[in-house]
């Protein structure tokens, strides 16, 4: 076996309970040191897990959303992982080179934090789409490849062709036109919307606006990344 | 469409899809001005990546659809059975020729100028040749006047070399010298473009970018790690240059099979014993320390090493550890010692700051065992008797030193537990030299 990202052997030591247990190591361990988890002890906004001071439930940005629009569609985003250096060239490589390989390296842990937070609630799981042009640009959407490590997707969603998100400022993602659009009339009643990044929570909140709007009660997050 | 832009930037090149031009691409291809080819060839239950000739399981992934894609090369754009590669079919495009593009004024001794004949002469056969020079012979110098015959017939060259320090060192020497020219610098992570130039600097890794693109190549440092390992780099070499090519390998430290093709005369050869400043190669020293590497990892500093350092009075030292892990403790005990390794952040700032005489000292893995000049150093190998230290690594550390004519002696001295053949090797490959140079001068 070699590690998934760095290629090197893996060394496994047989012992009794590498036999019995099916748990296959698939990243070693000077590659696995690097991932940072979003520590669940430090005090985080309730909605987005923005680590924020203790005086606040809330984040600005959730505040400022609910104050700007009046309600926020999102209920609460989940997120695993902070956005660390080596986290960004993990991602670029999977995003943008297309290594979509990469995602077996988060299976264990998301499908963790899924069983965790949202099994037995009967969510219909949506990956935020990509635009037509950018998909066949990358050969595959990177949310939807994260969504499908926990089980069946549904698409619910389309996506119009805009400029890169990561290109545009805070206040010009949130000023801007929702870029989605419903697939469907009546949505199911609980959403999990699933992202690779949560970076203002624009893309998941206007995704979730349109849901909501064709009939979706409530809408969760989980996204693998928290910047 | 310019059919002679595009030739600049498409002739020699295997590029993707998305390294076209999009709104011309239909038109290119029901010209004929591209050719396809597969970018995953699958034959006889082999899988192979066409651009950089991958056959192991390991570095292939599947997308869905069950497409396979190659990860070994990924980090250049996907080459997948769905996304192929593409090569320029319309006419080649020609470099304009420049007369007596070389400024340097230096000149050449005796030795130097065999070299360079030979080169020229190389380059007008178009044939191959084994530049075998001790460090310090002044390779880099040898290389002109055939580089400037070569731009005045309008010939594409490329330096290329499995080491990015040594392009990063190469590249603003070549500039000063050859102002006129277009050039190119290509590593990792540089962003120059390399449209019409004369002259490209690029890590072999690099070639693999490449198809039947360069006249002249000539392989620096061809011994080198990952080139000697890594299977692919030759063949990206060889299909970088132009079926009718000069190739040319430099190296003080041949490995066993261009030895073998040099002793049976398969590949003509000029050897170069001396160095350019007519003083020996410092000879290695050796110094024996009882269990050096765990009074290392316990965080003693042994008292060989230490009187080593102090009695370097003001001189500036560089000091090899076989490991990352020994850079670190070590640094620890010397006042925390600035250390530098293949992925440290700071690589490239580090190595200025000491040629830059800002740092008096540098801790350094193997990275810095070639193609890099420091005038007036002092080495230190500290457990030479280490894997990682083979002849080469220890010839071509301890040609760090005495690299300056107005400075040109140094001290080269290996720390050790059990005395390797690695080691007697290498100062016996100095002693030889040494002796060759001194015949010769007679």
């Amino acid at each position: 076996m070699h590690c998934l990202i760095c290629f090197n052997t893996l060394h496994e030591d047989t012992t009794w309970a590498t036999l019995f247990e099916s748990k296959e190591e698939i990243v070693c361990e000077s590659c696995n040191e690097k991932f940072e988890r979003l520590d669940l002890e430090k005090h985080h906004c309730q909605r987005c897990m923005k680590p924020i001071s203790h005086e606040v439930n809330l984040c600005g940005d959730c505040v400022a959303w609910r104050e700007r629009m009046g309600i926020d569609p999102l209920s609460r985003n989940i997120s695993i992982y902070s956005y660390n250096e080596d986290m960004k060239d993990l991602m670029a490589r999977f995003k943008y080179r297309g290594d979509y390989e990469l995602v077996k390296v988060w299976e264990q842990e998301v499908t963790q934090i899924y069983q965790h937070y949202f099994a037995g609630n009967d969510f219909t799981i949506v990956p935020i789409p990509l635009s037509e042009e950018r998909l066949s640009e990358r050969g595959f959407n990177q949310a939807e490849a994260i969504a499908q490590l926990i089980g069946p997707t549904q698409s619910l969603l389309i996506r119009k062709h805009s400029e890169k998100q990561s290109k545009k400022t805070k206040l010009e993602r949130m000023r801007t036109s929702n870029p989605f659009r419903s697939k469907i009339r009546n949505a199911p009643r609980h959403i999990l919307l699933v992202d690779d990044i949560y970076t203002t929570g624009t893309t998941l909140r206007q995704a979730g606006q349109v849901l909501l709007n064709s009939g979706a009660q409530q809408i969760f997050s989980l996204t693998l990344i928290r910047s | 469409m310019n059919l002679e832009t595009l030739a600049s930037q498409y002739d020699g090149k295997l590029l993707l899809k998305q390294e076209l031009d999009d709104s011309i691409f239909n038109e290119l291809v029901n010209k004929g001005l591209i050719q396809k080819v597969s970018g995953i060839q699958k034959r006889l239950g082999l899988t192979t990546c066409q651009r950089c000739f991958n056959q192991e399981n390991k570095y292939f992934g599947k997308m869905p659809m069950d497409i396979i894609y190659c990860r070994r090369c990924i980090m250049m754009g996907r080459v997948s059975e769905v996304e192929p590669l593409y090569y320029w079919l319309g006419d080649s495009h020609g470099v304009e020729p420049i007369e007596k593009a070389c400024q340097w004024k230096g000149e050449l001794t005796p030795l130097q100028q065999k070299a360079s004949d030979a080169i020229i002469d190389t380059i007008e056969r178009k044939s191959r040749l084994l530049i075998n020079a001790v460090c310090g012979a002044g390779k880099t110098e040898m290389l002109y006047e055939g580089i400037e015959a070569a731009i005045a017939q309008g010939l594409k060259i490329c330096i290329a070399t499995p080491r990015t320090d040594v392009v990063r060192e190469l590249a603003p020497r070549l500039r000063r010298d050859f102002p006129r020219i277009q050039s190119a610098a290509l590593y990792g992570d540089s962003t120059e473009l390399d449209h019409g130039a004369h002259l490209v600097i690029a890590t072999t890794h690099q070639l693999l970018r490449y198809r039947q693109a360069f006249d002249v190549i000539i392989v620096d440092e061809v011994d080198a790690f990952p080139y000697h390992k890594d299977k692919s780099l030759p063949q990206a070499v060889k299909r970088a240059a132009k079926p009718e090519h000069a190739m040319i390998y430099l190296t003080a430290t041949p490995r066993t099979d261009l030895k073998i093709k040099s002793a049976l005369h398969l590949i003509q050869t000029v050897s170069i014993p001396m160095r350019f400043h007519g003083h020996p190669l410092p000879v290695p020293t050796f110094k024996y320390v009882r269990k050096l590497e765990n009074q290392l990892l316990d965080q003693k500093l042994p008292q060989a090493i230490q009187r080593w350092i102090y009695n370097r009075n003001g001189r500036r030292y560089l000091l090899f550890v076989p490991t990352i892990e020994m850079a670190h403790h070590l640094s620890r005990l010397l006042n925390n010692t600035p250390y530098v390794f293949a992925e440290s952040p700071n690589r490239k700032e580090l190595i200025q700051q000491f040629r830059n005489k800002n740092i008096s000292a540098l801790i350094t893995t193997t990275i810095l065992e070639r193609g890099v000049t420091f005038p007036s150093i002092d080495v230190a190998v500290i457990k030479a008797d280490h894997h990682v230290f083979d002849v080469a690594a220890l010839v071509q550390i301890s040609g760090r030193s005495g690299r300056s004519a107005t400075d040109p002696t140094g001290d080269v001295t290996f720390f050790y537990e059990t005395k390797t053949n690695a080691m007697v090797q290498a100062k016996q490959y100095t002693l030889k030299k040494n002796k060759e140079a001194k015949e010769y001068m007679r």
